[in-house]
This record gives C-alpha cells, sequence and structure tokens, in this order.
C-alpha cells in the first residue's frame, strides 16, 4: 500500500529561485495493483517516486509506504521497497550472483536466505547461465534480468519502477512489463512511471495523470477516457492538461 | 551505524576496487616494478654522468703562451682532466666566441711580458675568461685556478728563500676537516629528501583511483540510488567506503617503502660512488613503526578529502580532473622534504603533509624524534576525522549526491 498527503518537493536552481518539482501531490495505491504515473519528461515523475523511495526528503507533506512514513523512519520504508530506474547501472567488476548477494546481505539476509532466494530468482528469470560472469560481459536483456533480480532479493511488498522501459529494446522491454504484471500478481504493491501512453493502457489498473508537479487527474484508464470522452489516452491526457 | 553492514560494504568494494585494472597498476605494478627500474635508473645515470665527465677532457686555450714561466704551464698540463691548447693573441675574439659556443671551456690569457714582470717583481694580472652557466667550464676554470695558486705559492717561497727567510712561515696553521656523519645519516641528507616525497605521493596515488571509482563512478554507473535505497545508511556506505580507499593508500605506500628498501638493499652496485651510504639505508623496526604512525592518518586524510571531492563530481571525468588538481596540492608540501633548512618544529608539526615528509626525512637518517611524530600523528588524524565527517555530511546532501 501506498499514500501520499500534499507531497510537495522544492528545489533551488543555481540563482536560488525555486522550483516546485512536486507539488502537493496525493493519490494512493493498493497491493495487487499497478499504479502508473504518466507524464511527460520533467513532470515530476522521478522526483515523487525518489520520495517514495527515500533517496530524497519531502520538503513538505508525506507518503506512507506499506503503513512506514517515509519522513519519520526512512530506513523502515526500505526494508518495503525494491527500485528499480532506467538510470540503474550495474556493478561492472562483479557477476549477477555476488551483486545480488551483496544487497541481499545489505537487507540483512542470512546466507541461506540469500542462496535459496537467487536460485528461485534466478530459475524465474532463466538466469542461470550467466549467474558467474562478470555483468561487464553481458548483453543489455541480461543486464536487465540482473538489475530486476537485485531489486527483488529481499521479496519487498511494495515495488517502484522509474521509467523502467526507457532506452530498452523490444525484448528487454518484454520481460520488464511481464516482471511488473508478476509482481502485482503476486499481491506487491506496484508503481510505476511512463511517459508511454500505450504502455500505461497496457500495464496499470490505476494511472495518475502527473504534469509540472501536480496531479491533473487519477483513475482507471477507462475512467479516463470516459471523463473526457476520448477515445484514445493520448487525446484524454492533452484534454486533461488543458494544453 | 551497524558494523556488519558496514563491513558487508567494505569487503565488496575491496573485491571490486581488486578487480580494477587502473587501481592495481598504482597499487602494485609501480610499487613493484617502476620503483626498482626508477632505483637502478638513477644510479645508472649518476655513474654514467660522473664517468661521462671524466672522459670528455675540459679544453683550455691559453693566449700568450710564449710569456708564461715553465714551472707554470707544467702545473697546467699536469691535471688531467683539461687540455691545453696555445693560440695567438690576435685570435682572442675567436676564442672567446668558441667558450661561448661551449667548444672550449676557459680562455686563459698571459699578459705580454708577465714572465718579465714576475722575475722583477713588479705586479702582473692574468685574466681567465669563463662560462658560468656551464659546470664543465666551472670546473675547468677552478682547475686553472689551483694550478695558478700554486705556481704563486713557488713565487712567494723562492722570493722569501732568497730574503734568507723560511718559508713555512707561509703556512702558519693548518685546517682538518672529519666528517662525523654515519653512512646511513650521508645517505638521509642525500636521499632521504627524496624518498619522503616518492612515498607521499604513492600513498595518494594509491588512493587516488579507488576513491573516484567508488563514489563519482558509482554515480556514473546510477548503482549508487540503489545503494542509498538500501537499508544502509549514508554513515555506512561512506566508512565501508572510506575504509577501503584507506587500504589502498596504505598498502601503495608500504609497498613502495619495501620495494625501495630491497631495492637499495640489492639492486645498487656497490661500487657505485656514493653507494655505500645509500645501502646504509635500512628500513628497521623502528621506521617501519615511524612510517605506520605517520602514513596512517595521512591515508586517512586523503581518503577523506578525496572522497568528498569524488561524491561531488559529476562524472569519472569531472572527479579525475578535480583530483589532478588536488595532486598538486600534495605534491607542494609533500616537496618540503626537498628543501634545505626546513626543519621539523612545533609550526611545522600542524601542518598536515608537511610533517610526515619531514618525518620520514629524519627516519631515513635515522633520526627520529618521537614528541614530533607523536604531535604530527594527532594533527593528522584530527583532519583525517574532519575530512570523513565532511564526507558524510556531503553524502547526506540531497544537491551533491543527485548533482548529475
Amino acid at each position: 500500500m501506498i499514500r501520499t498527503q500534499g507531497l510537495t518537493k522544492i528545489f533551488h536552481d543555481n540563482r536560488g529561485n525555486e522550483i516546485r518539482a512536486v507539488d502537493d501531490i496525493s493519490f494512493s495505491s493498493e497491493p495487487g495493483l499497478v499504479y502508473g504515473l504518466l507524464g511527460p519528461n520533467g513532470a515530476g515523475k522521478t522526483t515523487t517516486l525518489r520520495i517514495l523511495s527515500t533517496a530524497l526528503r519531502p520538503t513538505s507533506g508525506t507518503a506512507l509506504v506499506n503503513g512506514v512514513d517515509v519522513t519519520t523512519d526512512p530506513q523502515k520504508v526500505r526494508m518495503q521497497i525494491g527500485f528499480l530506474s532506467w538510470t540503474t547501472g550495474l556493478y561492472g567488476r562483479l557477476s549477477p550472483r555476488e551483486m545480488v548477494t551483496y544487497f541481499g546481505r545489505l537487507y540483512g539476509m542470512t546466507k541461506d536466505q540469500i542462496d535459496r532466494r537467487i536460485d528461485e530468482i534466478f530459475d524465474m528469470l532463466d538466469m542461470k547461465q550467466f549467474a558467474g560472469t562478470r555483468n561487464d560481459n553481458l548483453s543489455t536483456g541480461m543486464k536487465q534480468k540482473a538489475s530486476i533480480a537485485r531489486s527483488v532479493v529481499h521479496d519487498p511488498p511494495v515495488m517502484i519502477f522509474d521509467e523502467p522501459t526507457t532506452g530498452l529494446d523490444v525484448m528487454s522491454s518484454r520481460t520488464i512489463v511481464k516482471f511488473i504484471r508478476h509482481c502485482a500478481d503476486q499481491g506487491k504493491t506496484v508503481i510505476f512511471s511512463t511517459h508511454t501512453m500505450s504502455e500505461a493502457v497496457r500495464l496499470c489498473d490505476q494511472i495518475g495523470i502527473i504534469h509540472r508537479g501536480r496531479l491533473y487527474a487519477e483513475g482507471t484508464p477507462n475512467d479516463l477516457l470516459n471523463k473526457t470522452g476520448m477515445n484514445n489516452l493520448e487525446d484524454a491526457f492533452v484534454k486533461i492538461v488543458g494544453e | 551505524m551497524n558494523l556488519s553492514r558496514i563491513s558487508v560494504i567494505f569487503y565488496k568494494e575491496l573485491i571490486d576496487t581488486l578487480r580494477d585494472r587502473r587501481t592495481l597498476i598504482f597499487m602494485l605494478l609501480v610499487p613493484i616494478v617502476a620503483i626498482p627500474l626508477l632505483i637502478i635508473g638513477m644510479t645508472a645515470l649518476v655513474v654514467s654522468q660522473l664517468s661521462g665527465l671524466e672522459a670528455e677532457r675540459a679544453e683550455i686555450v691559453l693566449v700568450g703562451k710564449e710569456y708564461l714561466p715553465q714551472a707554470a704551464l707544467r702545473l697546467l698540463e699536469e691535471n688531467k682532466e683539461t687540455t691545453i691548447r696555445s693560440v695567438e693573441a690576435a685570435r682572442l675574439n675567436e676564442m672567446l666566441d668558441s667558450l661561448r659556443m661551449g667548444t672550449i671551456q676557459a680562455v686563459v690569457s698571459i699578459p705580454e711580458m708577465f714572465d718579465k714582470s714576475i722575475q722583477q717583481e713588479a705586479g702582473s694580472s692574468i685574466e681567465i675568461h669563463v662560462d658560468r652557466a656551464e659546470v664543465k667550464s666551472k670546473v675547468a676554470v677552478s682547475r686553472v685556478q689551483e694550478a695558478l695558486s700554486e705556481f704563486r705559492d713557488e713565487v712567494i717561497a723562492a722570493r722569501l728563500s732568497e730574503r734568507g727567510i723560511p718559508g713555512d712561515i707561509l703556512t702558519p696553521f693548518e685546517v682538518n676537516v672529519t666528517n662525523v656523519a654515519t653512512p646511513r645519516k650521508m645517505a638521509g641528507s642525500e636521499f632521504g629528501a627524496f624518498l619522503p616525497y616518492l612515498i607521499i605521493i604513492m600513498c595518494f596515488m594509491g588512493a587516488m583511483y579507488p576513491a573516484i571509482d567508488l563514489a563519482a563512478g558509482e554515480k556514473e554507473r546510477g548503482t549508487l540510488e540503489t545503494l542509498l535505497v538500501s537499508p544502509a545508511t549514508r554513515e555506512e556506505i561512506v566508512l565501508g567506503k572510506y575504509l577501503v580507499i584507506v587500504v589502498a593508500g596504505l598498502v601503495t605506500a608500504l609497498l613502495s617503502i619495501g620495494s625501495l628498501g630491497v631495492s637499495l638493499g640489492y639492486l645498487v652496485d656497490a661500487s657505485t660512488p656514493g653507494a655505500e651510504n645509500l645501502m646504509s639505508v635500512r628500513f628497521d623496526v623502528s621506521s617501519v613503526i615511524v612510517a605506520l604512525l605517520t602514513l596512517l592518518p595521512l591515508a586517512g586524510l586523503f581518503a577523506g578529502v578525496l572522497i568528498s571531492v569524488s561524491v561531488f563530481a559529476r562524472s569519472f571525468k569531472e572527479a579525475q580532473s578535480y583530483v589532478t588538481a588536488l595532486n598538486m596540492v600534495v605534491i607542494l608540501p609533500a616537496f618540503v622534504s626537498m628543501l634545505p633548512g626546513v626543519d621539523p618544529n612545533y609550526l611545522t608539526a600542524l601542518i598536515p603533509v608537511v610533517n610526515a615528509s619531514l618525518i620520514l626525512r629524519d627516519a631515513v637518517a635515522g633520526t627520529t624524534e618521537w614528541s614530533y611524530v607523536a604531535l604530527a600523528l594527532i594533527v593528522n588524524s584530527a583532519c583525517a576525522g574532519l575530512a570523513l565527517m565532511f564526507a558524510t555530511a556531503w553524502f547526506r546532501k540531497e544537491s551533491i549526491v543527485f548533482r548529475t
């Protein structure tokens, strides 16, 4: 479960001007559902997700992740979440197995727990062939799988994906989309951001339209179409943000 | 703070660092291969320069040879380092040009009737032309001066005996100088200047690449963000990384010392001039303790500053350019050990790097002053602590960590 209340993040540029990257955003998302933040580049999606993942602290407002407040107990929030962003890289000189083990240890798992979990995940993602190969020598698709494996080693109840398919080819993209669906089917709370309308329609149970730091509308893809009287999400989006 | 998480981070970063070729080059290859080569090269250079100077005789041109008394000419020609050539007075200007060009090393011009003036006990003067910018010319001229002053002594002795005065009236006493410095101290004064400089720079170089890779490198790869949202706190992340950088700097410096010790002990040819001094440099237990006490906080200071700079940088490249600038800041104070007349005192003890440089110089000469070592240890540890606190503060700052 994720619940945000008046979430606001203000940055200052070099001249000291205020930039409201996230401006009074409130929404909620339930376990077993995929919540999509849809908006163009610079809308505030990444900042919102970074606040939810405790990388950034909100200027005001708050968010509950699986019932834990990100402002008062970020340490506990980190145990509840798996995080994957399109900018996420890998440790090139480590193998997928070493890297996943490293993060498992950081989450306080025992060696046995990690080994069992790695067996399970690497089996599911079909990674056994290259589990011991250094990440630098993997193909893009293999790297993507290694990243996914890293993000779920501790089997978190909440998954946060920041534009996970940006810059990926069709096959790697399909792997990710399938994985996101799988997470929701397992009963995890899933939030992900995208600027691709078709992806949002295909994947999301709930969509939040975000633009210039504000949440403009919220609902199922069908709700949004009905509300605006449009027959595709792109037109609906333009109508909602009023441009 | 969770110690087991710090050790998880430390262990992972250590493995990651040891698999990095750039780090290994600085940490292992330079100390183990480059330093012995440097020592062999340096001694070979000294030897070849010394023997080169002997092989190539300085050429001295005499103008007005016919006026020079035989005794004086014989003294000039006795010297094996120089050859004497005579030209007529008309070619003086041509010879001065040759001197400026460096084809000859000195021009000695004897005035007309010089021999007659000596006989008649009238005053006279000899003119010597030298190119003081050339070492060979300076050496040649001092040989000429030695020969001429010996001739002058002979003339004086002859005049005195003509007047019935004994010759030893000229030397009422003699001055004898005895060097009390041990060979090790001699080596300390000759090489002590250079070794600390090398060791401090190696300590910095060894820490450099791990520091760049572990902060700016993580930013660039996009792995830092995943680490920041893991349960590891900022302090744990900084400490784990910091310790790896300290270890890298310290290991590099200690390997360099070991390599220097082995090179000086076994690779230097004992027949080289000055080699006995050099070979007396021994890294005994007390100098190793001094080195550890000095280098540990120094590596801590370097690591703290380097990781701060590295986490500030947007990319690996940006970090590299900052670190290059920082390198200059370290080289200058490390260089202090090469300056004459800079002594360990309470003022220099307060300046990080400078104090280490002076302690290591004295350690090479075997003259450690423990109170100075203790004071420098406190100062450098305090600075290392401050640098670490600063680095932690920057890892906590969103505007630094997400500065991309």
